[in-house]
């Protein structure tokens, strides 16, 4: 077997409230960077500092623990499980946290008339738009407040008017706090974030920052 | 939690109807047929379970020890026994005294209530007033306190009571017995159970057993085994020391003879220290075991291959943070919860199939579950266990999907190191299937071979009757008015037929050591018996009426001969209750009373050439004219005894409803059954098995098709891993399978095991296998290339 390298010295930082948005062509390592940010997969070498510890030796039930409540989650795909309703899905991670049964509806009651999709609570995936999945799946990501939001091409399998939806949310959430990183194709949704991470070949290639500053700007 | 699994699974089963419909199919069969036989498994530990004192109670046995005798065990015993050497026992409570009514064993007694419509009725007992403390009875009408205290009162079985009195009230009406003696009804009570060791039609008391029979010293008579004797032990006695003393009380008599007790938990099952019904028992058990892991290895594979369908499921649950332990118990809730679904299906299934397999094997092979809550308890255990254990493996390997190729919907390769678990449970699949296929053989077989086997007597068109009579004077007359009719070939009179067992007596022979006795025995015959049952003659002649001195003389059987050690019998004295007997001739063996038990020794005598007041008689017709010769017969008994009642019956009513027979019969419809559904669960298994192995190598078989295979060249690659595992299991399942041929306790009537039971049992496998690979190859060959390849 011949090993590949997805990432190689790939070093950059996201600071708390930012919104970085991640380039590159296909198998530039996208992924692999997003599942090691994600806790979904360890790297070979190196270190993740996650809020300042180095998670990157953690096993996998303590990448669980961490994970949990902690990174919110939105995929291309939507991923929202077939089997469950709208309100299933999205009531998913506080099940995980183990959260009393009234408290989880009440906030997965309040997460969905946010997101505008409370009357299809009932529904199964495959009977909404796929904006609306994407929403559903938002909210999933949203429910438990999250520090880091992890956006793998969320408007990707989405039209246009759907994918600019989602990205307004997406700065809504920016916003109010969260940190974003987002994997995209669209230079315009990139453009959309405070900072572009360009990788070619695992290797990080451009950092574009123009608007870290008015960002940081307007922050202050 | 539990909520959440459920949830999941229905919307699953509605969306995968299919997948699932075979999944719980395969399990409630699996259940149903485990239900069924454990019903049969606990039916054959629970007779006599109707009895309060169930754990007390106990029939007094003999142990004949007697190297040479056959059949050791008895539990016909002397009268003398329990009217002098158990009373005063300390530890005994109560004793009961029986004894038939008439011989059950050759017919029964005639009742009425006017004396004409007389309907013979078997099974009626003598009993003394203490089978009421000992035995649990439902009176319907009467005092069970004194129903036997008074002479010539009658007990009767609701069934008899009905037939007697159809409208009901049969308390204190009169009953005529043979049209000779009167008896007056003092109770009548619910029927006995079928599953029950002593089961009496209807009760006379012991104490008119004297005037009836006209045996007037009975009670102290140590010679005439023909009572049986249960006992109520006091309750914490143990019967040990209860052996003892009688032993010692009965050896002036006979020291070779051992009185015990025999508790009434083994009467049914275990009466005189055998194996064989362990071993059937045993077997059935073993085999309603293996069909439920059957099963179970087919949910196991379904459910991994079913799991390869909820990537997505697992790679999101993972990703939100549900760790490996919350997942690995949603998936086994979900296991339990499949295997809960199936067993209740399993359990209703068994139910509505329990009076269809009664009504095919006959009586009451299989009682209703919901009757036995101690039954339900195990199947509750058992589907826990079975769920619990079928789900470890699918929600291990679930639970340990990396999230990130879960979410990329790769199939995950399970990690093998030499000998995988699939091949190893696939290997059992085959294994189990083959050695149940070939078992279920080898008792059909077993079972004709019996049914088929030459009896050694003509037992199609011999007709017989028990007729007692009052009645004297020659039989000549009758026998030429019945061969006047060209239907009617000859008629026989004797104490006792083939397949009606004779008592005997212990015998010293010609050359024997004078103090070396055997059990043989005795029945007495005219002139006509040989013939008329087509026995043959190995040695000598039979009687006949052209030797006026043949009343001193007597046949044996092959048997005797060989225990006996005579090389050249004819000639040869043996004493008979202190009569002097010279062998004329040698009946060749047959089978005596059970294809089942080895031959015993045999002596007939001649009886006088008139009336028998107690006969068996036997009448050999032409074939083929068994409706006309039935007339003929009743037509003429009728006019020869006109006082007395009797019914003719065809001799296969013996032959072919002889206990043992039955029970193989029984026990060869179960393993046909049986047989049946390991079919039925293998394919199943089977499909689902190659389903999920054709899905994961769908890829494979593209590639290899792009490259240029040949769809042949693929089938081989494809079959050839299943085929080299069938072989694995035929070394496992081959001798497994002989093993239960050598312990199938059928006696000296083994059949002859052919090497073909065992090719036909996995060849049938082998094509199962094959055509549903046949059937998943074909289709993994008819999906369009493109279709395969873009899937990634």
């Amino acid at each position: 077997m011949v090993e590949t390298t997805a990432l190689h010295e790939v070093n950059f930082k996201v600071s708390k409230g930012e919104f970085v948005a991640i380039m590159g062509p296909s198998g530039c390592g996208k992924s692999t960077l997003i599942n090691i940010l994600g806790l979904l997969d360890n790297s070979d070498s190196g270190g993740y500092y996650f809020e300042g510890i180095d998670v990157s030796g953690f096993g996998e039930k303590e990448r669980t623990n961490l994970r949990k409540g902690n990174i919110g989650f939105i995929f291309q795909s939507f991923n929202l499980i077939d089997e469950l309703t709208i309100f299933e899905n999205v009531e998913l991670p506080l099940l995980a946290m183990k959260v009393p049964m009234l408290k989880r509806k009440a906030r997965v009651e309040e997460i969905l008339d946010q997101m505008r999709i409370g009357h299809r609570r009932s529904h199964f995936p495959r009977q909404l738009s796929g904006g609306q999945q994407q929403r559903a799946a938002i909210a999933r990501a949203l429910i438990t407040s999250p520090k880091l939001i992890l956006a793998d091409e969320p408007t990707g399998n989405l039209d246009s008017s759907n994918g600019e939806q989602v990205m307004q949310l997406l700065e809504e959430m920016n916003a109010s706090g969260t940190t974003i990183i987002m994997v995209t194709h669209s230079i315009n949704h990139a453009e959309r974030a405070h900072r572009i991470v360009n990788l070619f070949d695992g290797h990080l290639v451009i950092e574009r920052s123009e608007k870290v500053f008015e960002s940081i700007n307007r922050v202050v | 939690m539990i909520r959440h699994s459920l949830y999941i699974l229905l919307r699953r089963i509605t969306r995968d109807k299919v997948l699932y419909f075979i999944i719980l199919t395969n399990l409630a069969v699996g259940f149903a047929a485990f239900i069924v036989l454990s019903t049969f498994i606990s039916d054959q530990f629970n007779y006599d379970k109707q009895n309060t004192k169930y754990d007390r109670i106990y029939r007094l046995q003999l142990f004949m020890d007697q190297k040479e005798n056959t059949i050791k065990h008895t539990w016909s015993v002397t009268a003398a026994l329990s009217r002098k050497d158990l009373v005063d026992l300390p530890e005994i409570e109560k004793i009961a005294l029986i004894h038939d009514v008439g011989d059950n064993n050759k017919s029964g007694v005639f009742l009425s209530v006017d004396k004409k419509n007389q309907f013979l009725t078997r099974f009626g007992y003598f009993a003394d007033q203490s089978v009421f403390d000992i035995f649990t009875f439902r009176f319907i009408e009467g005092d069970q306190a004194n129903a036997l205290v008074h002479p010539f009162s009658i007990v009767l079985s609701k069934a008899v009571a009905d037939r007697l009195f159809p409208g009901g009230n049969a308390l204190g009406k009169q009953v005529y017995g043979e049209n000779k003696v009167v008896f007056n009804v003092t109770g009548v009570y619910e029927d006995i159970p079928v599953k029950t060791s002593w089961r009496p039609v209807f009760i006379l008391p012991m104490l008119s057993y004297k005037a009836i029979t006209g045996n007037q010293d009975y009670e102290s008579n140590y010679w005439s085994y023909a009572f049986y004797t249960y006992v109520l032990l006091k309750p914490n006695t143990g019967s040990a020391s209860v052996d003892t003393k009688i032993y010692n009380a009965l050896k002036d008599y006979r020291k070779e003879h051992h009185p015990y007790l025999r508790p009434m938990s083994k009467l049914y099952i275990d009466p005189y220290f055998e194996n064989s019904t362990y071993v059937i028992i045993g077997l059935i058990s073993f085999l309603s075991a293996l069909i439920l892991i059957l099963s179970s290895i087919n949910f196991i594979n379904l459910q991994t291959a079913n799991a390869t369908t909820r990537f997505r499921e697992i790679g999101i649950k993972k990703t939100l943070g549900f760790n490996k332990k919350r997942l690995w118990k949603q998936f086994m809730t979900e296991s339990v919860l499949l295997t809960f679904i199936a067993a209740i299906t399993g359990l209703f299934l068994a139910q509505l199939a329990i009076p269809a397999l009664n009504n095919m094997l006959g009586g009451e092979t299989f009682s209703r579950t919901f009757d036995n809550w101690k039954l339900l308890v195990v199947i509750f255990v058992v589907t826990l266990v079975t769920g619990l254990l079928s789900g470890l493996h699918p929600a291990y390997i679930i639970s340990s999907y990396n999230p990130v190729a879960a979410l990329k919907q790769k199939f995950i390769t399970e990690k093998t190191n030499g000998i995988s678990l699939k091949k190893t449970l696939v290997t059992i699949q085959f294994s189990i299937s083959i050695f149940m296929l070939i078992v279920g053989f080898i008792i059909y077989r077993q079972t004709q071979f019996m049914l088929k086997k030459d009896l050694g007597f003509n037992s199609e068109t011999v007709m017989f009757s028990n007729i007692v009579t009052d009645q004297k004077g020659s039989l000549e007359p009758l026998r030429q008015k019945l061969l006047q009719h060209p239907e009617i070939k000859n008629m026989s009179v004797s104490d006792y037929i083939p397949f009606i067992l004779p008592g005997g007596d212990d015998l010293n022979w010609e050359g024997g050591k004078p103090d070396e006795k055997v059990f043989v025995r005795i029945s007495n015959v005219n002139y006509d018996l040989v013939p008329t049952f087509g026995l043959k003659m190995l040695d000598g002649r039979n009687f006949s009426r052209e030797f006026p001195a043949d009343r001193n003389k007597c046949l044996i059987n092959e048997t005797a001969t060989k225990v006996f050690g005579w090389k050249d019998p004819v000639g040869r004295r043996i004493k008979v209750y202190n009569m002097d007997y010279e062998v004329i001739g040698v009946v060749k063996d047959y089978v005596v009373f059970s294809v089942y038990s080895p031959n015993e020794p045999h002596l007939y005598r001649l009886a006088k050439d008139s009336i028998m007041n107690n006969g068996v008689y036997a009448v050999n017709f032409v074939g083929g004219q068994e409706k006309n010769a039935m007339e003929i017969v009743k037509t003429e008994f009728q006019n020869f005894f006109p006082n007395d009642a009797f019914e003719f019956r065809n001799m296969q009513v013996l032959t072919q409803n002889e206990n043992a027979l039955r029970a193989w019969k029984g026990f060869s419809k179960i393993m046909t059954l049986t047989a049946i559904i390991t079919i039925i669960i293998s394919s199943i298994g089977l499909f689902g098995l190659i389903l999920f192995l054709t899905q994961r190598k769908m890829k494979e078989v593209g590639i290899r098709r792009v490259l240029g295979f040949s769809h042949s060249s693929l089938y081989m690659t494809l079959s050839s891993e299943f085929i080299r595992l069938i072989f694995i299991s035929v070394l496992l399942a081959w001798p497994a399978a002989y093993y239960v041929y050598r312990v199938l306790p059928a006696g000296a009537n083994k059949y002859d095991l052919q090497i073909w039971e065992f090719v036909f049992a996995t060849l049938l496998i082998l094509i199962v296998a094959v055509g549903t690979i046949s059937y998943q190859i074909i289709k993994a060959l008819c999906v369009r290339l493109v279709d395969i390849l873009k899937d990634e």
